[in-house]
């Protein structure tokens, strides 16, 4: 039975989410007044829609059947960019849909630095709010994890603030997030880390003026093997039957230990076609490539001209003073201690 | 089509007709015997009831009647060498790559749109895409539901007076108000190779000179809209901002309770003791009542039937792909599915086209607009581009959370 793989709550399958896959399963191949998915590019690449006056299909440019040469293509590219993965469910693809997605994608990508990171890495994120005071808000968390696919790709940041655990949930390609800034750069062991939750709060509580850790140029990206303590009373879901390699679960009872065993699915790990649906397709992979390598060389093209028309006018601030930079530090620690 | 007509108007004339002279209802535009009225006109107005009871039932045309024309032919071995299948396929494009096509002689004179009596702009059939978020201007997201227009063309014209309007609406509520005003326009979609089909159906393309196409509709339009057969459809007939009434075939559910299908809330689970009513429909029936009324829900068949979303307006075209982004992300239909798109019938936005101010009339022709190459993307007022800088939101005015304080009270507080 195929589920939804993507990535959105793993922990939770409750009956109602499996009889919803099924049904969307069942119910697909059956569907009246449709074309078939096999037919459609049939259709825009065919001579017979290229007629003199026609011209509706002129522009389909037939997808290159030559084999590029995979090599050039970076096997990890699907880590930097997991926003560039398909959709996880096979017949909710198109190819026009998914090329117009990633124009749109690359030109929000012009506009804002999106920084590579992943799932533990400490972001600090700024976006436009009406309601706050300078109308930016600020906040600064661990990233606990990375949904969706496309324009839809969301990021979850979590802090404790004045004693209380925050999760604010972040859209990518949102127009109003202003800045976007990696102050550590670290992976972990889990793509998941929603089991901060039942965690000590020393391990999600990062202060909110916290400096930028530089890395050095050329090295890696940093793997934290820590290993966090779940130690509430109360788990939100049963940590011990999913395989989290991050944490530290307490001694269980021998019913929950075996519970955990059969629930556990051990054939996973054999799964060819669950990894295949994680992965980028090799006809894809060379056509995303390509884009993001355009889009780098727009990108750079873009700073040049930007930096060329505008013109640099330095003008030395006015004595601030040491009282300046205090008060606008206390009006930044009040606005996030909400 | 032709042959459809024939059968249809020898079936009518044998039946008896109404004096033309005493009848004050039929209208101005009725030319002699070819107009055939109906000759069983219902006073009152049926309710609301009654006509989802009529129609509630899904009929299905019936492919057998000698009405229709066979479609699917081809589909058998004819041994041909490969070398012969690549040089006939090549000689099928190249008959239609170099057919002679109508519009050499020009289109037709065009018509102008007018308000009063009301003029309707022909529809655009399309293929359903899929779903992408957008942003507005003031950073709040919607979704979009992409439709993609392959490959339309116009079929075939036929003028009001040729046209006997119960024959056509026999699933559907008779649409009166339109009864001797409206010619009808086929359009055809997603050009086929003409092996695959009868030779009947495709004769129905040769005034045409377009390839067979894979799905056909009909429009109703009014006589000052129609438009020559074979000329293309494109994206850019609709106008970036208008409103727009989209009609497809929902998804088919197949066979469903009465939870899925309506919503019902159904019984507790087996952990409260229930037993035997978890998702059950209940009573049917009401205790005074000897019947069980008509219209009661009940478990069937669930979806598969057309529906029409009025009021959707279309936020982008993209010209390149010919690809409309319309406003929410629940049109209806699978992927890949056919959709009817038309000019929105909503009082508001009809009201919205003026003589000066209404989208391409007839049609989108690319000849008009030679001189200016037109923008790949096009894109309504209030919708965040990607390639603007990040909004920043500083235009918003904020409503203060307390009322200002009077000078009355201003005044108070000081003593």
């Amino acid at each position: 039975m195929a589920l939804s793989f993507s990535t959105t709550n793993k922990f939770l399958l409750n009956n109602q989410q499996i009889l919803r896959s099924v049904l969307i399963l069942s119910v697909r191949y059956k569907q009246r007044g449709h074309i078939a998915d096999h037919l459609v590019e049939h259709h825009r690449q065919s001579p017979l829609g290229k007629l003199k006056n026609g011209a509706a299909v002129d522009a389909f440019p037939p997808k290159d059947d030559t084999t590029k040469d995979l090599r050039t293509t970076p096997h990890d590219f699907k880590y930097v960019y997991p926003d560039f993965l398909p959709n996880p469910i096979p017949y909710l693809r198109d190819r026009i849909l998914e090329k117009l997605e990633r124009k749109d994608m690359f030109r929000r990508r012009q506009q804002i630095d999106i920084p590579e990171f992943y799932v533990g890495s400490i972001l600090a994120v700024t976006s436009a709010d009406p309601y706050a005071p300078n109308r930016r808000h600020r906040f600064v968390g661990i990233c606990i994890q990375r949904e969706r696919h496309g324009l839809k790709h969301q990021f979850t940041l979590r802090n404790i603030v004045d004693g209380l655990g925050v999760e604010i949930s972040y859209e990518l390609y949102n127009p109003t997030i202003t800045k976007i800034e990696v102050l550590k750069l670290e992976r972990r062991l889990d793509e998941n880390l929603a089991y901060l939750r039942d965690a000590p709060p020393e391990y999600c509580t990062f202060p909110f003026d916290m400096e930028p850790v530089k890395l050095p140029p050329g090295a890696g990206v940093p793997l934290n093997t820590i290993q966090v303590p779940i130690t509430s009373t109360h788990w939100q879901y049963k940590w011990e039957r999913h395989d989290l390699k991050g944490i530290l679960l307490p001694s269980l009872p021998r019913s929950v230990r075996k519970a955990a065993e059969r629930f556990g699915e051990p054939w996973r790990q054999w799964d060819i076609m669950r990894q295949y649906r994680t992965e980028i397709h090799d006809d894809d992979k060379a056509e995303i490539y390509e884009d993001i390598e355009k889009h780098k060389e727009d990108l750079a093209q873009y700073r040049i001209d930007s930096k060329e028309n505008v013109k640099i006018t330095r003008a030395r601030p006015k004595a601030a003073g040491r009282k300046a930079i205090l008060d606008n530090s206390n009006r930044s620690n009040m606005s996030t201690s909400k | 089509m032709n042959r459809a007509l024939q059968t249809v108007c020898t079936r009518l004339f044998t039946r008896p007709l109404l004096n033309l002279s005493s009848s004050s209802i039929l209208p101005s535009t009725a030319v002699g015997i070819n107009f055939i009225p109906c000759a069983w006109i219902r006073r009152e107005k049926l309710t609301d009831q009654q006509m989802r009871l009529r129609y509630k039932k899904l009929h299905w045309h019936k492919f057998y009647d000698d009405k229709w024309v066979q479609r699917r032919g081809g589909g058998w071995d004819e041994k041909i060498t490969p070398e012969n299948v690549s040089f006939m396929q090549e000689m099928v494009y190249e008959t239609y790559a170099n057919k002679d096509s109508p519009l050499k002689d020009g289109p037709w004179q065009r018509g102008k749109f007018t308000i009063d009596p009301e003029t309707i702009r022909t529809g655009v059939l399309g293929l359903k895409l899929g779903t992408l978020p957008q942003w507005d201007k003031r950073g709040r997201k919607f979704y979009v539901t992409l439709v993609q227009i392959i490959d339309n063309h116009v079929i075939n014209y036929t003028p009001p007076e040729m046209i006997n309007f119960r024959t056509l609406f026999t699933t559907r509520p008779l649409r009166r108000d339109l009864h001797g005003k409206v010619g009808m326009l086929v359009v055809g979609a997603l050009s086929c190779d003409p092996r695959k089909f009868t030779r009947g159906y495709n004769g129905l393309f040769e005034q045409a000179g377009v390839p067979p196409k894979r799905k056909l509709t009909r429009f109703f339009i009014t006589p000052n809209s129609a438009i020559k057969p074979g000329t293309p459809l494109y994206a850019t007939h609709f106008r970036c901002g208008d409103y727009v009434d989209v009609q497809a075939r929902s998804i088919d559910y197949g066979f469903q309770g009465v939870m899925r299908r309506y919503g019902f809330r159904g019984g507790p689970s087996d952990k409260y003791g229930s037993t035997k009513f978890h998702r059950k429909r209940g009573t049917i029936g009401s205790g005074r009542k000897h019947k069980v009324l008509p219209g009661t829900r009940m478990p069937g068949f669930m979806g598969n039937k057309l529906v029409m979303m009025k009021g959707l307006k279309i936020w982008r075209i993209n010209t390149k792909y010919n690809v409309l982004y319309l406003m929410g992300p629940s049109v209806p239909g699978p992927n890949h599915g056919y959709i009817r798109i038309q000019d929105s019938t909503l009082y508001e936005r009809k009201k919205m086209f003026t003589e000066t101010n209404h989208p391409p009339f007839p049609t989108y022709y690319p000849d008009d607009n030679k001189s200016k190459s037109l923008d790949e993307e096009l894109f309504a007022d209030d919708i965040y581009r990607f390639d603007q800088p990040t909004l920043t939101l500083d235009d918003i005015q904020v409503a203060p959370l307390t009322a200002p304080r009077t000078a009355a009270k201003t005044a108070q507080k000081k003593k």
